[in-house]
């Protein structure tokens, strides 16, 4: 059977917001500039017409344009086996489950609570072989790294892949530039394999060192997610239209300088407009409603350029598999695959802000999942009321299949987090955008752009602009998935 | 506007943060209202001291700030709003207070360590640390231990903040550490150290001297000093 998971998708943005925010990118990329050092991209970015004054490539709007022809808006990716292949497409978009990383630690489940400590290579391939015979990991993302020096990581974790796993292989980063050949004589076929690059920083940047990787990727015809993951109130505004602006500019920014590189290149848009907990550390609001809203709503984006997106959601702010854990993710996985994207990363095992992954976690996440395309298989349609009744009924049924409750007070909560998402608290028109585009020059050409953030960001704390509600509380029984778990590591 | 009255306004926009006219303050609606800098200003050019304008207006409002994030009233911005406040106000009435030999809190190098380009943290730091009247010399991100010690060596600094956001990076304050000490400094240098991975039991067992939570963790832990 083939992968992959076919449901309707609704727009989070309509055209017009959508094309508010890909004008005023233009502008930020012509008059602002993305910040960049002298390299190889700069003289691409510069041989295709773009101007390079103090540090910025001043992209225009007609090398966008023309640029955007040439995008690719469907490939296919491989894995060992066809059954594994995957059409990665903007027009005739199927949703792909896949995993993420890098997390840094791993919970232990012994007796009856888990044990957090750091993860080792022998982490990566249970963890590869567990999701190996999970039906929803349609791809697998290396999770942790393996515990070897920097210039052996990229080689060994190909290695470690292969031989666990038939799915397609996302290898994430390639730590070192020249281990490329390496790995793709290992692999054979470069389809089997594809990459995230984080290559935009927040804000209006691109990294010097990492386009340098992202240039050989796309020059080798590999498949790559561009990343760029801001956190409003700290490295992007807290307003929701502006935090799209930013993330729209960085990441036309690298879809321009890989269609430069080559064009039809291989790439797939991945916008994580996160925010930050202003409120208590400034720690990064992965699975919060106000996170779930932005990163879904810029899928819209993908759409209207029809470049292939890579979602990225369900990363747990909790720091255990417990009753928040699940309505978070929940509740991000619903709006996700409700806008469209196609290789939807992250989705199972991760939690602690990408810090932590379970190998327990990984398996009560395919099972919610199969529970979700149930319920989107039921629903009537995505409106409001359908996306409602698909995240309340997942629920239901995902606590009581662990052993849990979703009472009223539970279901009160859940509906909370989706007035909240289907609440609209700003205007997306000429003017807020012209005042967004300001901040974000301000911010960027001030050289101390984290406090122009956080400085325009008392007032929308003050109006909300964070979702403020209650956790979740309860345990997980957990026995079933536990003993799941051994069955699959017990098989050799 | 009276003394009373001007000094009271230096206060009230500390508490609110509000640098310059340009800043919209707390609620978003303040706009055009003349700010922190503007009032000192004006203040100085109403004969009124330098000391005054601290101890009565910018000193009062900052500890007031403090009052309210500790109450859970302020956030975290708000606190970083007035803190930088505080070190434009300082940054104008500077070369009136070094005419009356008033002395700061001491001076303060801070880096993120060599490998790691992580900056919001320290920043923060950098904007909270200078506003409650330290002399900050930012040395920036990806530092090398000899550039940190040379800057310690070459200024006499009290104080040295470091920083890391990773578990790869985080040894290097180690290393900074022991040079530190290889060159006969550790005893001039109070060391703090902190970021996402840093914990206290790490801070002890590198032989850094404080470790803190956030910026204002800092802040207290050199209160006690």
């Amino acid at each position: 059977m083939a992968r992959g998971f076919k449901a309707d998708r609704r727009d989070f943005l309509n055209k017009e917001q959508c094309r508010l925010l890909h004008e005023n990118s233009c502008r930020l990329l012509a008059e602002t500039g993305i910040e960049l050092e002298q390299g190889r991209a700069v003289d691409i970015f510069t041989g295709a017409g773009a101007s390079y004054e103090q540090g910025r490539v001043k992209i225009p709007a007609r090398l966008v344009e023309d640029t955007l022809t040439r995008i690719n808006k469907n490939f296919s990716l491989k894995g060992a086996v066809p059954e594994n292949n995957l059409n990665i497409s903007a027009e005739n978009p199927v949703s792909y489950f896949g995993t993420g990383g890098q997390a840094l630690n791993v919970l232990d489940y012994k007796d009856g609570s888990f044990c957090k400590r750091e993860a080792v290579g022998s982490d990566l391939v249970n963890i590869i072989k567990i999701c190996e015979e999970l039906d929803n990991v349609d791809y697998i993302t290396r999770p942790v790294e393996p515990d070897v020096a920097r210039e052996r990581i990229d080689i060994e974790k190909t290695k470690i892949f292969q031989a666990n796993t038939r799915k397609h292989i996302n290898l994430a980063n390639l730590v070192v530039k020249e281990k490329l050949p390496e790995i793709l004589k290992l692999v054979k076929d470069k389809e089997l394999i594809s990459f995230i690059s984080c290559v935009p920083v927040s804000p209006l940047k691109l990294e010097k060192n990492t386009a340098e990787k992202f240039i050989d990727i796309v020059n080798n015809d590999i498949a790559v997610a561009i990343s760029s993951c801001p956190q409003a109130g700290m490295t992007a505004p807290l307003s929701e239209p502006g935090e799209l602006l930013q993330v729209n500019t960085e990441l036309l920014a690298a879809i321009i300088l890989a269609n430069l590189i080559k064009p039809g290149a291989r790439v797939m848009y991945r916008g994580i407009p996160i925010t930050s907990n202003l409120h208590l550390d400034n720690s990064p609001r992965w699975s919060q409603p106000d996170s779930i809203k932005r990163v879904a709503a810029i899928t819209s984006m993908t759409y209207f350029y029809g470049v292939p997106c890579c979602g990225t959601c369900a990363v747990a702010d909790e720091k255990e598999p417990n009753a928040q854990n699940i309505s978070e993710k929940i509740l991000s996985w619903t709006m996700e695959l409700a806008s469209g994207a196609q290789y939807i990363n992250s989705a199972l095992g991760m939690m602690e802000q990408v810090m932590t992954v379970s190998p327990e976690q990984y398996i009560i996440d395919d099972m919610l999942i199969t529970m979700l395309k149930e319920a989107f298989t039921a629903a009537a349609g995505l409106e409001n009321r359908d996306l409602r009744q698909i995240v309340t009924a997942t629920a239901a049924k995902g606590f009581s299949a662990l052993g849990a409750v979703c009472n009223d007070e539970i279901t009160a909560e859940i509906n909370k987090r989706l007035d909240f998402i289907f609440t609209e608290r700003e205007a997306y028109n000429r003017e807020s955008l012209e005042k967004q585009l300001l901040l974000i020059q301000k911010a960027v050409l001030s050289g101390k752009s984290s406090a122009v953030f956080m400085r325009k960001s008392r007032a929308g704390l003050r109006k909300g602009f964070l979702y403020a509600g209650n956790r979740i509380s309860g345990k997980l029984d957990l026995q079933n998935i536990i003993k799941k778990k051994d069955n699959i590591l017990n098989k050799g | 506007m009276e003394e009373k009255e001007l000094l009271e306004k230096i206060r009230e926009n500390v508490i609110s943060g509000r640098i310059d006219q340009e800043d919209e303050g707390l609620e978003g609606d303040m706009e055009g209202q003349p700010g922190v800098t503007e009032l000192v200003e004006q203040a100085i050019e109403n004969k009124i001291s330098a000391d005054k304008i601290l101890s009565e207006a910018i000193n009062p409002g900052m500890e007031e700030v403090g009052k309210r994030y500790e109450n859970g009233d302020f956030l975290i911005p708000d606190m970083l709003a007035a803190a930088e406040c505080v070190g434009e106000a300082t940054k104008i009435l500077k070369p009136l207070l070094l005419e009356n030999a008033a002395e700061g809190k001491g001076k303060f190098i801070l880096a993120t360590v060599e490998g790691d380009l992580h900056d919001i943290g320290k920043n923060i730091v950098s904007t909270i640390v200078t506003g409650a009247g330290f002399d900050i010399t930012d040395l920036g991100v990806g530092v090398k231990a000899e550039k940190i010690v040379e800057a310690v060596k070459n200024s006499g600094a009290k104080y040295l903040g470091l920083s890391a956001l990773l578990t790869t990076t985080m040894g290097r304050m180690q290393e900074v550490i022991e040079m530190l000490e290889k060159e006969g400094l550790r005893q001039q240098v109070k060391v703090l150290v902190g970021g996402a991975p840093v914990t206290a039991e790490y801070a002890k067992k590198i032989g850094a001297d404080i470790y803190c939570d956030d910026a204002f963790d800092a802040i207290h832990k050199l209160e006690k000093t």
